[in-house]
């Protein structure tokens, strides 16, 4: 009677289930899921050369609690195929089968990369064989004398990949989330630049026309449309500087895929090359520790030591300015300093230094438009480092960044 | 009677085209700039179509990239993948300073690539070296009277 019932149902898995549910047609468990949604049945994949124990283990099962719809497979070919198309919530499988062995299974789950649980189910294992099992990914082994611990075994085994599936999730999601706002600071980034791209087009006539005005018609009008021009010549020149900085900032922050092994000591002293005239016009003195070799874009960290060392001789007070490259190892980092004799930051304004167009001071006392240190402050923190002003009394400041202490071996 | 020299300005910027006539046709030189505002002028410009019917062939052209209609790339292209034009010289003159832009203008038969410079005192000195250049220390292969 019952495989006639079932005969409605489509696709192989009626071949043992009719049978094996006769077993069990008896029992208020059963009945109580007849009206459940197919899919909340086991699909349990039996590797299994005897018919016979193929029925037992699957009514140890319906004992144990679960519906159960199974399908045997003896070869390993039948295996695969059964495994891709029904997708199967667990595999039981029998360790020697003659022409296979149920380990070869494990070898076709993991080539097709399904999470598929499996239990070996065997009437003799010895206990080498069942450790190596495990190691080869087999959830557990049961012996067919002591099937009973069967639906114990499924369970957990069950369990166990529901969390595996919970826990991809959650890293996929997370990986969605990464990629999502990596995608939304590359375009930020390219916004910028565009935006400031287009920007310097309409600015550059304006800042050509007037100085072109300026050029031909100075002393030709009064002296107000002299003032008038030269206000407007300089307006627009600021403006570019402005700009140009913008874009600088914005390239700054964009992630440099070409990291290699640097030597500060040689971009320290090609900073100061580019520093030359300050550095001589200034008197400055400039020493520095000895430095580490350290993965990074080397132009980055170029800018990152100039723009420190630079504002270190630029902000001087009435003294030549003395400045001190230092570095200490901080675990899987390094800490470099930019330590000078010049004016302080006042402790309120410790943070604020590092805001983009951010100056505490008049163009008339101090030149620049408060891009350096954030440009200093992209970089580093692009690194997944920090920078900051180190707290102490004045003279002078000191300001530090972090950066990675990984060096390769071998130079680039 | 002089004979004057045709120079073709593709450009979609007046205040560009403006300044750098200004400066080619500076020192007397006897050259005559027709400014065109975009790739699909220049073409017919070059092709002699419409209302360019009496064009004569440029001795240079002086090309913009980006610009409506059809760019500076799509101009560069097509002019020199056409025998009858291909010798003329096309000094690419643009505000990209992109590698990518540089590159695939060269591949596209540039003659020579220019960015403009943002200010005017280089902006003048790179029209005028461009002009220098090509309009009167480099020799081209057609007869004189054209």
């Amino acid at each position: 009677m019952a495989p006639i019932e079932r005969k409605s149902d489509s696709g192989h898995w009626h071949a043992v289930r009719g049978k094996a549910a006769d077993m069990t047609t008896t029992g208020a468990v059963r009945a109580s899921k007849v009206s459940l949604m197919a899919e909340s049945k086991l699909k349990v994949l039996l590797v299994e050369d005897n018919p016979a124990d193929g029925e037992l283990i699957l009514h140890e099962l319906r004992r144990g609690g679960f519906d159960v719809e199974g399908e045997v497979v003896a070869t390993a070919e039948a295996f695969r195929q059964r495994v891709k198309e029904g997708t199967p919530d667990l595999v039981l499988a029998d360790y020697n089968l003659g022409q296979w062995r149920g380990m070869e299974a494990l070898e076709i789950l993991r080539r097709e990369n399904l999470d598929i649980p499996l239990i070996l189910v065997s009437g003799t294992l010895g206990d080498v064989t069942a450790v190596e099992c495990i190691k080869q990914g087999a959830t557990d082994y049961v012996l067919k004398n002591s099937l009973a611990r069967l639906p114990e075994s499924a369970r957990r085994a069950l369990k166990e990949r529901k969390i595996r599936q919970g826990s991809r999730l959650a890293h996929e999601e997370l990986a969605k989330k990464a990629e999502e706002l990596a995608r939304s600071n590359a375009e930020l980034e390219q916004f910028a630049y565009v935006a400031s791209h287009d920007l310097q087009e309409p600015l550059r006539m304006v800042a050509n026309y007037t100085q072109l005005l300026a050029e031909r018609y100075r002393g030709k009008l009064d002296d107000q449309a002299d003032k008038f021009i030269h206000y407007a010549v300089d307006g627009a020149a600021r403006m570019q500087t402005l700009i140009q900085d913008l874009m600088a900032f914005s390239r700054a922050g964009r992630q440099e895929s070409n990291l290699k092994s640097t030597d500060c000591n040689e971009v320290v002293k090609q900073a100061l090359r580019s520093l030359q005239v300050a550095v001589q016009e200034s008197g400055a003195i400039v020493t520095s520790d000895d430095l580490p070799v350290v993965m990074a874009s080397t132009g980055q960290l170029l800018q990152v030591f100039q723009n420190l060392i630079g504002n270190a001789i630029k902000f001087r007070s009435t003294e030549p300015p003395v400045i001190h490259i230092g570095k200490e190892r901080k675990g899987i980092e390094w800490a470099f300093s930019v330590t000078d004799n010049g004016i302080s930051i006042a402790p309120e304004n410790r943070e604020i230094v590092f805001a983009v167009f951010r100056r505490l001071h008049t163009h008339t006392e101090y030149s620049g438009n408060g891009i350096g240190l954030a440009i200093c402050k992209r970089i580093v923190e692009q690194a997944g480092r920090k920078i900051w002003v180190e707290p102490q009394a004045a003279p002078g400041t000191t300001f530090k960044f972090t950066w990675p202490a990984i060096a390769l071996e071998t130079s680039a | 009677m002089k004979v004057t020299t045709e120079v073709l300005l593709v450009d979609d910027n007046p205040g560009d085209t403006d300044l750098i006539a200004d400066v080619l046709e500076r020192n007397d030189r006897p050259i005559h700039v027709h400014s065109v505002a975009d790739g699909l002028e220049a073409m017919a410009f070059l092709h002699c179509e419409g209302k360019y019917a009496n064009a004569r062939p440029p001795r240079l052209i002086v090309l913009d990239l980006n610009m409506p209609r059809k760019g500076g790339q799509a101009v560069l292209a097509e002019v020199k993948s056409d025998p009858a034009l291909l010798q003329i010289p096309i000094v690419v003159f643009s505000t990209s300073k992109a590698r990518a832009d540089i590159a695939s203008s060269y591949q596209l038969g540039a003659n020579s690539y220019v960015s403009k410079p943002g200010d005017l005192k280089g902006f003048v000195s790179a029209v005028t070296a461009i002009g220098d250049f090509w309009l009167d220390v480099t020799n081209v292969p057609w007869r004189k009277e054209q």
